[in-house]
């Protein structure tokens, strides 16, 4: 079972036989690296944070992971960054660990590393950083003694302090060595990396595994344990390295590719330009940095955010298994609950949607007991194209209120030839109460998750155009 | 402030008890728990689990050979269950295995049969069959029957708080390792090491001096590790004790969720009679305490509950009753307020609905009856210093209030798809343990012959930053730098009989027997440098940046000699000293008395958006002016005032504790229970130090780790008031927490909308999750 890993560790090279399917959490706490904690081993704390680096295409891309839900064979030939990486230098602290200090951004302190490692990430962007926000960076984190009042405002001195960094990689890992942000063995990393000779190829796929593991997202909170004893075929990040590319009319979409490559990704923007007001409530950044669409996918969770986004594209899926390939609509992909149609030896490879012909519109509405970093109460999302307010053509899923991701077909079906007003809207509304069947559970009332999905179909509408109905015409 | 903790936190260098290095051979624990939440155990069967390799033993309670009793105010709890399970997460076995992963295999593979027997998760229903683990509380004062007469406005009605679960980020632990001659060593995330002392001596049947109890810092506690660290402590010491080996129980969160107590919740009914101008004459109260299965420390949170019920108002007719109702949920128990919280709910739900009857904003009502210097309190403790009106109208003045308000009601006129909401919300709490006797503290205070300084009190650090006050007072009475000082970690070998770091007094208390110490220390020293100087005594002697003055002459003796030359004259460089809070005294017949040592008083004003669509809110911002006394760590304070406020909105709004009709807990993990995360924080967090003197605190400092937690409270009656702007027909009610769903119901009650729902399609016999 066991499988030679060999990764970069801090400043040290590692080759261990191990168990793949091992968490890298568990194999650094293990090694007596005990920076790291297990808050939750569920990905939903951020206590056991760390820093991933890998080389694509030569580029060395760093991103923050959940040590506790990514197998030691996802990180085989990267650069694992700890916090006890960050101090090689025992005396001197880093400007991120001194903002805490003057901030007292630190209680207990048990969630402490997660935020230093994160918020250290957050300099390691290979996006200019006057892109991002260094909140975002620590949107994965939790902290139960603080409020994160204190913490916000470290970080905010952060992002001043250091507004001047430069926008190149290279030159601004100089830089951040310069302002010992991180140790100077950063610079190396490229090279000893490429020492380790390590060459990824793709598992034999027609092995018959127990399960694809893309980023382990989900599988690794479900079941942990059977995943040390199950055979398994590791595909992340291995098959496509352009992982979403227009093709003959359709924008495809790899199934390894990563909300974080979707969300970055410029053909994503360009189609919808919107989608960083919604993309947030996508899990958490170390959460979309791993989790794949395949997997969201394959999981067939009725709540996938990335499924119902998907679902209302008319999407298609293709499945290969040894040389043959079939599409499946993904309308008709979920049989019951958390079933698919792909069979045991069959490979999600990419999903597929027609790019669109005339002028469209698309909204995603998302509601879950806290609004970031949790699992959607009801989703839906809505593409429509139309001239004027006649509706030409329109699409609406929703999540978290059937057994399945659910393609509200009757709602569109009645939709499409209509104009969009109130009248016509509450109709819609109440045919899409016909075919749902939530049901009552930690996440809502089986009354609430009625009166919600009724309401963020109003609120695609009221949204995308406030000229033609206002919420006093829905109540 | 470079403290010593947070350097070791932001470097991953701090060792909490799971990345303590164990000693070779330590075996690992896994607690195998009860699935039913009331039955009779009709069998159960090891033998499965014992087949798996690298098992070692798997204890029940026929092995304990102590007592297998764990209660501390009520002697109603087992460690381990013996014939019957009372909740689901009841500890029936415990597996000891060579790895966690084995020990964790073994027990899926116990075989348990039950019996069952009626379930009751609902306090009113467990009061209706008799079900108290105490006889009922009353406090009185004046006569309320007498005066709802003379009230123009009476208004009754029912009110709801739910649980919280702690999420402390460290969960449950404990490493019991063996020691010579029988004895044992048990290193625990406790807030009370005393606490854990005495369990370990009970269940193993050995007395207290063979058992030292050792914590060096929790990863949060907020009440959760008060009494509830002791059974898993109990539990690795019992195996460890008996295969005399080192043993580990780390509890994973599941099974901490599951296992552990909650803060209490709360089902109220409330009368209040006010005058025409809004003068409250009387107020009656009855709380139904959910207190789980057995009472833990829920009668001593049901006393707080009727000791705050009036919050920050002065009453002069109260009837307060507390029922503290058992049901078949794991036992409820301390957390960060102690049942004030639960208590203050009520009364600002009775005023906020006096004030929709009458037609005035509530806080009119809130101002006009805010407590007065010399005004009794209704336990007949009289209320000096008091901060009420003073922070209510600074905050009211120095945020513009008025302003803010017009602002929040131009905003509602002009936008139909959110609203805005605010509310002040007053706090008024006291600062000791209502039970007198566990008002006291001891430290040892080491002065070592280079000067620099070690200290180990009773306190127990868990991020409130106790040992950085503690620091502070020994910095100031030496005039010596913080980092000559170390902490040494709790120890019961060196601070025995403690109370648990609880109730906010953990530095008041702890501080104070360090003074006496440092104090008693410096005398020693003074006297020994006014013989160096050859004077007659040490009148005019003090010690000053490390240097020693005579009146205001440098003598040119400096902290480093008069600790040599002291230690040559053989004289002692060190103290041990106790501290008991003066003053204190309750009849807990007439439930009059001298209960507090001070009150801590504050007001904060919050403003809400909820966006009417979704349902879904977003605290705007929290402006609150704190009566912190002369803080002793303005970081430390503000940093505690925070995050106990973040806790108490989280309380109100999407902390939401579920159990299914059988026991079972729905929100047990963090995908199901949310807390306040980034995005969760307002906008702005604006927390102004009032910075008044508080004479009987230590440098005139007041505690601060529970009071600002009840500022969250307002949170709720500012969502009211924004969901009422939507829906005018929305009629007041209480149930905290607050949560989108409850909101979104509240926005569309007796609408169009709800309507047309209620005539849908309901085939609801497929799955959704």
């Amino acid at each position: 079972m066991n499988q030679n890993i060999s990764f970069l560790l801090n400043n040290t090279a590692v080759n261990s036989e191990l168990n793949p399917a091992t968490v890298t959490l568990d194999f650094l706490r293990s090694c007596k690296l005990t920076g790291a904690k297990e808050g939750c081993k569920e990905g939903d704390c951020g206590a056991c944070t760390v820093i991933c680096g890998s080389l694509e295409n030569d580029k060395l891309i760093y991103r923050t992971v959940n040590s506790c839900l990514v197998p030691v064979m996802n990180i085989h030939g990267s650069h694992i960054v700890t916090i006890e990486g960050l101090n090689l230098n025992k005396s001197q602290l880093s400007p991120v660990q001194s903002s805490f200090v003057i901030e007292g951004a630190s209680q207990c302190g048990f969630c402490t590393p997660g935020f230093i490692v994160s918020l250290t990430a957050y300099f390691l962007t290979s996006d200019k950083l006057k892109n991002k926000n260094i909140l975002d960076f620590i949107d994965g984190n939790v902290c139960r003694c603080t409020g994160h009042s204190s913490i916000i405002r470290a970080a905010g001195n952060l992002q001043n302090e250091f507004e001047n960094a430069p926008d190149d990689f290279d030159k601004r890992l100089f830089y951040l060595v310069d302002k010992n942000i991180i140790p100077e063995y950063f610079l190396k990393v490229k090279e000893k990396l490429n020492d380790l000779h390590i060459v990824l190829t793709d598992s034999n796929i027609s092995d018959m595994p127990d399960y694809y593991v893309g980023g382990g997202t989900d599988l690794f909170v479900q079941k942990p344990d059977e995943m040390l004893s199950s055979s398994l075929s590791f595909i992340f990040k291995k098959n496509n390295p352009d992982t979403i590319y227009e093709d003959d009319g359709f924008c495809c979409v790899s199934a390894s590719a990563t909300v974080t490559d979707i969300l970055d990704s410029v053909l994503i923007k360009k189609l919808f330009p919107d989608i960083n007001g919604f993309s947030e409530l996508f899990g958490s950044t170390p959460i979309r940095n791993n989790a794949t669409l395949g997997g969201n996918i394959n999981n067939a969770s009725p709540i996938g955010d990335m499924t119902a986004f998907f679902l209302s594209l008319d999407s298609d899926v293709i499945l290969s298994e040894n040389t043959s390939e079939r599409t499946v609509s993904l309308k008709d992909y979920f049989v019951s609950y958390k079933k698919t149609v792909r069979s045991r030896g069959e490979i999600l490879k990419y999903v597929r949607f027609k790019l669109p012909q005339s002028k469209y519109f698309f909204n995603f509405e998302k509601v879950s007991k806290r609004t970031y970093l949790d699992i959607a109460t009801v989703n839906t999302a809505l593409y429509l194209e139309s001239e004027n307010d006649y509706i030409n053509k329109i699409n609406i899923s929703a999540g978290g209120v059937f057994e399945t991701p659910k393609f509200l077909s009757l709602t569109s079906e009645y939709l499409t030839g209509k104009n969009i007003n109130a009248a016509t809207i509450r109709e819609a509304v109440r045919i899409a109460g016909t075919e749902i069947s939530p049901i009552s559970d930690a996440r809502g009332s089986e009354s609430y998750k009625r009166l919600l999905l009724s309401r963020l179909i109003y609120a695609h509408f009221i949204k995308l155009f406030p000229e033609l109905i206002s919420i006093k015409e829905t109540v | 402030m470079k403290d010593y903790d947070i350097i070791q936190h932001i470097t991953g260098r701090s060792l909490f008890i799971d990345d303590i290095i164990v000693p070779e051979g330590t075996l690992y624990a896994k607690v195998f728990y009860s699935k039913c939440a009331h039955g009779k155990i009709l069998s159960l069967d090891l033998t499965e689990a014992y087949s798996i390799k690298g098992v070692i033993k798997i204890f029940t309670y026929k092995d304990i050979p102590g007592i297998n009793q764990i209660g501390g105010i009520v002697r109603d709890e087992c460690l381990l269950a013996e014939n019957e399970v009372h909740y689901i997460g009841m500890p029936v076995a415990l597996v000891i295995a060579e790895s966690r992963f084995i020990a964790s295999e073994a027990s899926k593979k116990i075989l348990i049969k039950y019996e069952g027997l009626p379930v009751i998760t609902d306090p009113r229903e467990a009061f209706a069959l008799g079900h108290l683990s105490i006889p009922p509380r009353i406090f009185e004062s004046g006569n309320v029957e007498d005066v709802w007469d003379k009230c123009d406005i009476i208004e009754s009605g029912k009110c709801e708080s739910g649980g919280q679960e702690h999420l402390y980020l460290e969960t449950q632990g404990a490493l019991s390792c063996p020691l010579e001659g029988g004895s044992i060593k048990v290193i625990s995330s406790t807030q009370g090491p005393s606490a854990v002392q005495k369990v370990v001596s009970e269940v193993l049947g050995i007395s207290k001096n063979k058992i030292e109890v050792e914590v060096t810092r929790l990863g949060g506690g907020f009440g959760g590790k008060e009494d509830q660290a002791s059974p898993w402590a109990a539990l690795s010491a019992l195996a460890a004790f008996l295969l005399n080996k080192p043993v580990k129980l780390i509890l994973s969160r599941h099974d901490d969720m599951i296992m552990t107590g909650k803060r209490n919740p709360y089902s109220s009914d409330f009368k209040i009679g006010l005058n025409s101008e809004g003068l409250i004459l009387a107020y009656e109260v009855t709380f139904y305490q959910n207190s789980g299965a057995s009472a833990d420390l829920s009668p001593a949170i049901l006393d707080r509950s009727l000791f705050h019920c009036t919050n920050s108002y002065y009453i002069p007719n109260v009837k307060a009753t507390g029922y503290c109702c058992r049901t078949n949920l794991a036992p409820n128990t301390a957390f960060r307020g102690f049942g004030g919280p639960q208590g203050m709910f009520v009364i600002e739900s009775a005023v906020y609905i006096a004030a929709v009857k009458m037609n005035i904003a509530p806080d009119i009502i809130q101002r006009k009856n805010l407590l007065k210097e010399d005004d009794h309190f209704h336990y007949g403790q009289k209320a000096v210093n008091v901060m009420t009106g003073i922070s209510w109208d600074k905050a009211e003045k120095d945020f513009e209030l008025p302003e803010v308000i017009n602002k929040i009601r131009q905003f509602n006129s002009v936008n139909s798809l959110s609203k805005k909401g605010y509310a002040y919300m007053p706090i008024c709490f006291g600062i000791a343990f209502t039970t007198t006797r566990m008002n006291q503290a001891n430290a040892l205070v080491n002065v070592y012959t280079d000067g620099s300084v070690g200290f180990s009190t009773a306190a127990v650090e868990m991020g409130q930053g106790v040992n950085a006050k503690i620091r502070e007072v020994i910095s100031r009475v030496f005039s010596v730098s913080h980092d000559k000082i170390k902490n040494e970690p709790t120890n019961t070998t060196r601070s025995a009989n403690t109370s648990p770091t609880a109730a906010s007094s953990g530095a008041d208390m702890n501080c104070n027997a360090v003074l006496i110490a440092c104090n008693n220390i410096l005398g020693r020293l003074l006297n020994s440098a006014a013989d160096d100087l050859s004077l007659k005594n040490s009148i005019g002697l003090f010690i000053k940046d490390e240097k020693v003055f005579l009146n205001e002459n440098d003598t040119g003796l400096s902290w480093d000699t008069i600790v040599e030359n002291a230690y040559s004259k053989r004289i002692s460089l060190c103290d041990y000293a106790h501290y008991s809070t003066p003053e204190l005294f309750f009849d807990r017949d007439s439930n009059k008395g001298n209960p507090f040592r001070y009150h801590v008083y504050g007001t904060a004003f919050i403003e809400v958006t909820v966006d009417c669509l979704r349902g879904i809110y977003k605290i705007d911002s929290v402006k609150a002016v704190h009566d912190f006394g002369h803080s002793l760590n303005p970081v430390i304070d503000l940093g505690q005032a925070e995050g106990a406020l973040m806790q108490g909105l989280g309380w109100m709004t999407i902390e939401e504790i579920m159990h299914d009709k059988k026991g079972k807990l729905l929100t047990d993990l963090l995908s199901t229970y949310k807390v306040p995360d980034l995005h969760f924080t307002p906008a702005e967090v604006n927390i102004q130090f009032l910075d008044k003197p508080n004479p009987v605190g230590i440098f005139n400092s007041k505690a601060i780790g529970e009071p600002p937690l009840m500022y969250g409270i307002g949170a709720y009656f500012a969502i009211m008031n924004a969901v009422r702007e939507f829906n005018t027909d929305a009629a007041p009610e209480f149930s905290a927490p607050f949560t989108p769903e409850k909101v979104l119901l509240k926005l569309y009650e007796n609408t169009f909308a709800e309507e047309a729902l209620s005539t849908a399609v309901n085939n609801s016999d497929n799955k959704s999750k």
